[in-house]
């Protein structure tokens, strides 16, 4: 039904650059939802943990898209 | 007091039991005959409106009334969501619960239109356009930048703030639109499912398939189906005067009513509940007898939305009457 | 002599479609071990019902005059069968006895959807809740 491809993972275009160990995907940092003023944002490993709208220092990591089935019972 | 009456005293009941069988006593015959059946049996319905309906089965045994109870609840077939495939849900209300909420919301479907799932088949392969409706849920909730001020009304503030059961759309898979002429929908539209905050968001779909009330609750189709036997009230000695409106207030109103002379006589027994109230008080004391019509049922049945309430009766019959002739032709093995 | 034989193929066919139309559960009754030589008296073990259709059977079973006893039972409540006793008076087997009452339960259900579809057709009830009526 849905990609099984997860999200925030790109497969390497070619595969020599992971060969040579490098790291292809600049690290985009991690998403987030600000549990203040709701707005997403992503953060690197290095950043303040703040929403970068407003400031607030509650933030949730956002779910990613994946489908997950359940039984309605 | 009659032999099909069950007498209700005090602090016991006595002849409970039907003893209409060849054999039992000398008098009368009490072989099967249809014929009989056919001239005695008597339904007598008092409404049907969408939702419930209220009959009586007159001369039939316990044991035929019950059957077709027990079936109403926990056999005629209807719709609900099976299986819920979740792709976003932000909500406070988990995964499992609301994929739960949504398996107990009686839909609006024709069981007839659909086939049964077959449960051996691959999960991949078993739900098609024959036998499953497809329902999807996508909200958002938003601010409302138009909210009056000071306002703390939570659907004033945001938009998509309370997820109800209407907000399940119908997906049509196939030829599914031109066949449901009428669209799957939920039957009670204002069900709450959830609550939502800015920025937090639901999105999944729920495959609906047909299934049975032994399986889980969700498919049965009615809320309540049961039946009460008909009260009978029996005044051995008159009651007068002051009397008789104490004897009136030990019934619900109606039940008892008191003539031009001041003497109380049975109204409608069918509106007493059988408190026993009346015994309890010693100036009745062998003034009355209470009991119940042996093979009288009335009968009420109170829909969840999918079908009318008559159509799950005659569907329970139906259902009873399939089990014998099934059974009848099946080979008896060793 | 020809003629007889096409007739008798000609059955052979139809018999087959019916067979295909409908399959019935080889396993969904079996006779269980405590039958008397006669056939006069037999339990049964029905798998997949409850006591909706026991009780109702019994109860039409007991009805058959030719019928001495009959009674059910549901051995485990956590097993999905039906035990069913029957014992006749000899003019009959049990099995015929049970055969009869499943015919008998089958016209009952019968009578009752003709009287009920009869008085929905007849109309004439109210279509609004009275109260005091549960």
């Amino acid at each position: 039904m849905a990609s099984p491809q997860r999200e925030g993972f790109t497969v390497p275009t070619s595969i020599s650059h992971a060969a040579l160990g490098q790291v292809t995907t600049k690290s985009l940092g991690v998403k987030y939802n600000c549990a203040q003023c709701a707005s997403s944002f992503s953060l690197g490993k290095n950043d303040a943990i703040r929403c970068k709208d407003c400031g607030h220092r509650v933030i949730y990591k956002a779910r990613t898209r994946r489908m997950v089935q359940f039984e309605a019972r | 007091m009659s032999d099909n009456i069950v007498g209700i005293e005090y602090n016991r009941v006595t002849n409970t039991s039907s003893t209409d069988f060849p054999g039992h006593s000398a008098n009368g015959d009490f072989s099967w005959d249809i014929e009989k059946f056919k001239d005695s049996f008597d339904i007598q319905i008092s409404y049907i409106t969408e939702r419930t309906a209220n009959f009586d089965l007159v001369n039939i045994d316990t044991s035929i009334a019950n059957a077709f109870r027990r079936v109403m609840i926990a056999e005629v077939p209807s719709v609900a969501a099976e299986a819920v495939y979740m792709f976003m849900n932000t909500s406070v209300i988990q995964d499992e619960v609301l994929a739960h909420r949504i398996g107990l919301i009686p839909l609006k479907v024709d069981p007839d239109l659909l086939n049964w799932v077959d449960k051996t088949l691959d999960e991949n392969e078993r739900y098609t356009e024959e036998n499953t409706v497809v329902l999807s849920l996508d909200v958002v909730c938003t601010k409302n930048s138009h909210a009056p001020k000071n306002s703390t009304n939570p659907k004033e503030l945001y938009k998509n703030a309370h997820i109800y059961a209407k907000d399940l759309k119908f997906e049509p898979q196939g030829g599914q639109a031109e066949r449901f002429k009428i669209k799957p929908v939920a039957a009670d539209p204002d069900i709450l499912l959830a609550k939502l905050r800015p920025g937090q968001e639901i999105s999944l779909r729920a495959h609906c398939i047909l299934g049975i009330g032994s399986d889980h609750a969700k498919f049965s189709p009615v809320a309540t189906a049961s039946y009460r036997l008909m009260p009978v009230i029996n005044i051995t000695e008159p009651i007068r005067g002051d009397s008789a409106k104490r004897f009136q207030k030990c019934f619900p109103s109606g039940v008892i009513g008191i003539n031009k002379n001041g003497e109380a006589y049975v109204k409608d027994a069918r509106k007493d509940t059988v408190s026993r109230e009346v015994l309890r008080h010693e100036e009745f004391n062998g003034k009355v007898k209470l009991g119940r019509k042996r093979d009288h049922f009335i009968f009420n049945v109170e829909s969840t939305g999918a079908m009318s309430p008559e159509e799950i009766f005659f569907k329970s019959v139906r259902v009873l009457k399939n089990k014998a002739q099934y059974l009848r032709n099946c080979p008896i093995g060793q | 002599m020809a003629e007889l034989e096409d007739v008798s193929m000609v059955d052979e066919k139809i018999e087959q479609v019916e067979e295909e139309e409908q399959e019935y559960d080889l396993d969904k009754i079996k006779l269980l071990p405590g039958s008397s030589d006669d056939g006069s008296a037999a339990s049964f073990q029905i798998i997949d019902e409850d006591h909706t259709l026991g009780n109702a059977l019994r109860y039409i079973i007991m009805k058959n005059p030719e019928v001495e006893f009959c009674g059910y039972s549901i051995p485990h409540p956590s097993e999905n069968k039906l035990n069913i006793r029957i014992q006749t008076y000899g003019s009959i087997t049990a099995v015929e006895a049970l055969h009869q009452g499943l015919d008998n339960l089958t016209e009952l259900c019968t009578v009752i959807e003709d009287k009920f579809s009869e008085k929905i057709e007849a109309g004439g009830y109210k279509t609004v809740e009275t109260t005091n009526n549960i």
